[in-house]
């Protein structure tokens, strides 16, 4: 009986489905059509990579938005591994990273450009309760040491003899790395390498090293994820963007003076960074690929960069060429991304005008 | 020979009875421990619900249900539509082959066919889905230069999804009565025509759980879309290719490492979102399966 | 129903030479001719386009889908495989290499010099976590399971057990973010000290405590996202036993507990070791929430229980972007490779378990995970 009652129901279920689907299919075209008709005004701009470049990148966007309604520029921070592979790949528009690409892969992928957007700079942080004030004084051959497992007291005698008349705790060094493909890590060994033969020759530089098993040593995913873990833990030593030093202050975190090429113990200024930019940067090559590490200098700060947007020549549509145009030469002008405004927020520095005659040749290659 | 009558006797002595009291406080200790165990679970759970709910809900304002992501800021509403049109994608996707296998398994299961299908389907469920999400980035937005896109997201979700929309239709047409089939072969009905016009719409609740399911697996899942859909800060425009799209569980994993406290509410409010969705879901495939639970119980 | 087109086969006819028929009643039938086309076409439709035939292309589709996924990353890695061997699961050191020299020819490969893959720390830390998930799931999950079928006074009990499948359905990344932004903090400032003073003398209990990210913390997570399953399953299977089977238990003079701890879950021994499996599987392939609480190990096994490791799943995602800034290509092959051993793992694990069920499964779980 129930059967039959229900066989009799099924047309009316089948109309009730058949209107439904045609309600939805209708609904779907309309919206649809509705939205392609809009997507063919805007133009799509993914930038990923570099957590270092990130909160420029996004003090820059409203502000471009404003000017530019029709271009949807996304950000992501994802580190500068991701930026270059991401960018090379055809995934984003526009790759952060404070790394340029290597010699084998610009052989891979010819058509990247290395486009510096401003100078920034790296801080080498620890924590250590009670010390945090006072700018502990390290070397790149010491913290080569921290960070291979040679030297694993806080109270050391290299970091004693660097420090006098400052009481060193008796605890373990619990030294951080990034575990993410990091232009932070490439910067930082590449300090590391150009001042300790021995890092030089075993473990090299990158955004990714095979860091060498220290006990308690940790990894980190992010400058944030830095941060979060050298504030969770005493008695660590990490290094971090300075785009981050607002939140290393707040933190109450210690900043480390580093050793320059010259022997000058410097930390990390806006006059610092300058003096090493006015050694390094007259010797950027056209392709704008150079390390400003370790600059000669009475007052170099050693770890500064140029903080690339990595971006291919070839656009698939002219749109969005012009639209990558135009937002990068905002970028580095000096009333737009280079303004004090944005390089103060994240203490980095705006590039200097050579720099910027350089990246405008390389943007106009964008088509 | 056999054995002395002492070893007779023991071997058919009965075991002496439990004393009393032994047994009350095995009793008392048992269900004492069992109940711990599910204290301990409960208050896991309420736990992590708690965190959800209240924090989510703390976050929740109506700027954040009503405009997209600006940086760690703004609002989640492009996500919210993305997780939407991810999870309804798969889920269609996943629909065709799903209930085309069930039928399969519950109108043919002689043969060598379908016990192959049945096992390679249940091996697919034991597939992490980052292999998955693995594969379809190197195949589809790499090597079919979709780049990260819907399409992508879609067809990696339904692929996770499917073998439970396989096994749910399988257990829903097995379980409609063989009278009624009969009933229709001998009216001159055609087998498909049998399955499709009357075993499906009899077997129509069950799927629906089964469908439902894969809907709630397309909300939360995070690591596929990592590489797939990637992440947008703007409403999804319908290109199925070459657009990356936004979604709720990337604003979960990705924002609570920021160190912005707008992140961490953005996070919370995703979280909670995600959560309910899919408990939401969750709660409407029991109700649907229960009313219609008599379906198949009766001849 | 009306309007149902059915294939009905033309009544037995008997010709009265005029192109008409006579039935047996005496009623003129029309010509047979008239319905011949469509028989004729009908019955051909029906051999060829068979209902069977034109669904088993979709049928198949999810088979398909494994197949091609297990074939593109054994075809994927296989230069990876061949270049590693049986170092991979064995030695210890994942090293992309020097990834701004030029790359070198090694073992007819073109690699970035220092190039080496090893990961037996992720297969330790993949084994470990699961491990502990699973030895601290399976008693909690069959101890609710025990309490929820027979402990629970019965209007209570569907909603009880309602409740405890829902937490089965919390997405995985909300559990992350519970275990990033409540239990870290909690276990590493408060519980790991504690453990590590007054528990210090039992094996791998003791030592550096870290911060909350490590091994323990990655297992007590897991285990909360498999226990209900576990107890889902076995609760159901409990519950479907037959009701005579506790009756002749009760009329013996056995208490409700000692009924269910003697009788019924001996019965669904099989159930529980099956939901176990199936749990194992699950933990195996966990990622986002390893991932956010794990604390990121390369290179070094675990020294203790609150060491950090990272799990096979979770180094994929986060090793992905750089293994491809690889210009020879190899690091994505060598991750592809640790992809298809998870793939064969959890595919081995997985496939055990539903082979018991299937044995096991009479009366048992209408709860299918």
């Amino acid at each position: 009986m129930s059967l039959v009652r229900n066989a009799a129901r099924v047309p009316k279920r089948r109309s009730m489905i058949r209107g439904l689907a045609f309600t939805l299919a209708f609904a779907a075209t309309a919206l649809f059509g509705a939205r392609a008709v809009m997507a063919a005004q805007s133009v799509n701009i993914l930038e990923t990579g570099s957590s270092l470049l990130y909160p420029l990148f996004n003090l820059w966007v409203p502000v471009y938005a404003n000017v530019h309604p029709g271009v949807k520029i996304t950000t992501q921070s994802t580190g500068s591994g991701t930026g270059i592979s991401q960018s090379t790949e055809g995934l984003a528009q526009i790759g952060a990273s404070d790394a340029y690409l290597s010699d084998a892969l610009m052989r891979k992928y010819p058509t990247m450009l290395n486009i510096p957007t401003a100078i920034s700079m790296q801080m080498v942080n620890y924590n250590l309760p009670g010390l945090n004030h006072l700018h502990l004084k390290l070397s790149g051959p010491v913290i080569a040491g921290i960070y291979q497992g040679k030297i694993t007291n806080w109270n050391d005698p290299a970091i004693r003899a660097m420090n006098p008349g400052v009481k060193l705790p008796n605890h373990s060094i619990i030294p951080i790395h990034r575990s993410d493909g990091s232009g932070d890590t490439f910067i930082f060994t590449q300090y590391l390498a150009f001042s300790t033969p021995d890092w030089a020759n075993s473990l090299s530089y990158g955004t990714t090293v095979s860091w060498p098993p220290v006990s308690g040593g940790l990894g980190a995913v992010g400058n944030p994820g830095m941060v979060t873990a050298l504030k969770g833990n005493p008695y660590s030593l990490a290094y971090i963007g300075t785009s981050y030093e607002d939140a290393i202050e707040k933190a109450g975190m210690g900043t480390a003076r580093l050793k320059n090429r010259d022997g000058n113990f410097v930390l990390p200024t806006a006059a610092t960074a300058m003096a090493a930019a006015n050694e390094m940067v007259p010797k950027t090559p056209k392709d704008e690929r150079i390390s400003l590490i370790f600059a000669p200098g009475a007052q170099s700060y050693p770890i500064i960069n140029y903080e690339y947007a990595l971006v291919n020549s070839r656009q698939p549509s002219s749109d969005l060429a012009s639209a990558l145009r135009s937002l990068l030469e905002w970028g580095i002008s000096k009333n737009g991304g280079n303004a004090p405004r944005f390089m103060t927020e994240v203490h980095f520095v705006a590039l200097p005008p050579s720099v910027v005659q350089l990246s405008k040749a390389q943007i106009a290659e964008i088509h | 020979m056999g054995m002395t009558a002492e070893e007779i006797r023991n071997a058919i002595r009965q075991p002496r009875p439990l004393a009393a009291w032994r047994r009350r406080i095995f009793n008392w200790l048992g269900w004492g421990v069992t109940g711990l165990t599910f204290a301990v679970l409960a208050a896991a759970m309420v736990w992590i619900l708690e965190m959800v709910f209240a924090r989510g809900a703390g976050a929740l304002n109506w700027q954040v249900l009503s405009s997209v992501t600006l940086g760690l800021g703004g609002g989640l509403l492009q996500a919210i539509e993305g997780t939407a049109v991810l999870a309804l994608g798969g889920t269609l996707l996943a629909i065709p082959p799903g209930i085309a296998a069930g039928i399969y398994l519950s109108e043919y299961p002689r043969g060598p066919v379908a016990p192959v299908i049945r096992f390679l389907t249940d091996v697919l469920v034991g597939v992490p889905s980052i292999v998955v999400g693995y594969f379809a980035y190197v195949t589809m937005v790499d090597g079919l230069g979709w780049k990260f896109s819907v399409a992508a997201g879609s067809i990696a979700l339904a692929i996770i999804a499917v073998p439970y929309i396989v096994r749910t239709s399988e257990v829903a047409i097995r379980g409609v009565p063989n009278a009624v089939r009969e009933a229709g072969y001998g009216l001159g009905v055609t087998p498909g025509t049998v399955i499709m016009r009357i075993c499906l719409p009899m077997a129509l609740p069950s799927i629906m759980t089964g469908v439902l399911l894969a809907l709630a697996i397309g909300v939360g899942e995070t690591a596929p879309l990592i590489y797939t859909a990637g992440w947008s800060t703007y409403m999804w425009t319908g290109h199925l290719t070459n657009e990356p799209i936004g979604y709720l569980t990337y604003a979960i994993w990705s924002f609570i490492t920021e160190p912005a406290d707008s992140a961490h509410a953005l996070a919370y409010a995703a979280a909670f979102l995600v959560t309910f969705f899919v408990l939401i879901i969750s709660v409407s495939a029991r109700f649907v399966l229960n009313r219609r639970a008599g379906w198949s119980q009766s001849r | 129903m009306s309007d149902e087109r059915v294939n009905v086969k033309a009544p037995p006819v008997q010709s009265n030479g005029e192109g008409g028929t006579t039935s047996a009643g005496g009623e003129k039938i029309p010509p047979a001719r008239r319905l011949l086309p469509d028989m004729r076409r009908r019955k051909r439709q029906y051999e060829i386009f068979t209902f069977r035939r034109l669904i088993s292309p979709f049928a198949i589709l999810p088979c398909v889908a494994l197949i091609a996924i297990v074939w593109f990353l054994a075809d994927y890695a296989w230069p990876a495989v061949k270049l590693n061997g049986w170092k991979f699961i064995t030695s210890n050191s994942w090293d992309l290499g020097s990834m701004y020299a030029n790359p070198v020819m090694k073992n007819g490969q073109m690699l970035l010099p220092g190039a080496h893959y090893g990961i037996l720390f992720l297969i330790a830390g993949t084994l470990l976590s699961t491990a502990i998930a699973v030895a601290i799931a399976l008693p909690l999950g069959v101890g609710s399971a025990m309490f929820l079928a027979e402990g629970v006074p019965g209007q209570a009990r569907t909603w009880i057990s309602f409740f405890v499948e829902m937490l089965a359905a919390v997405p995985s990344v909300v559990f992350g973010l519970w275990g990033y932004a409540v239990v870290i903090p909690f276990l590493g400032q408060h519980v790991f000290p504690w453990m590590s003073v007054h528990l210090g003398w039992v094996p791998y209990l003791g030592g550096p405590t870290g911060s909350g990210y490590g091994l323990l913390t990655s297992g007590l997570v897991l285990t909360l996202m498999i226990v209900p399953l576990i107890a889902a399953t076995v609760r159901d299977a409990i519950v479907n036993q037959p009701i005579g089977l506790r009756e002749a238990a009760l009329a013996l003079g056995a208490t409700r507990f000692e009924t269910l701890w003697k009788v019924l879950l001996p019965e669904v021994r099989k159930v529980t070791i099956a939901s176990t499996i199936l749990a194992t599987g699950r933990a195996l392939g966990e990622t986002m929430a390893v991932l956010m609480v794990g604390g990121g190990a390369l290179n070094y096994l675990p020294s203790n229980i609150y060491s950090p490791i990272t799990t096979m799943a979770a180094f994929i995602v986060s090793q992905l972007d750089s293994a491809m800034e690889d210009p020879t290509g190899m690091a994505v092959r060598a991750l592809a490779e640790v992809a298809l051993v998870l793939c064969v793992i959890s595919v081995i694990v997985n496939g055990g378990a539903r082979l018991l069920l299937y044995w096991g499964n009479r009366a048992g779980a209408t709860t299918w995970v």
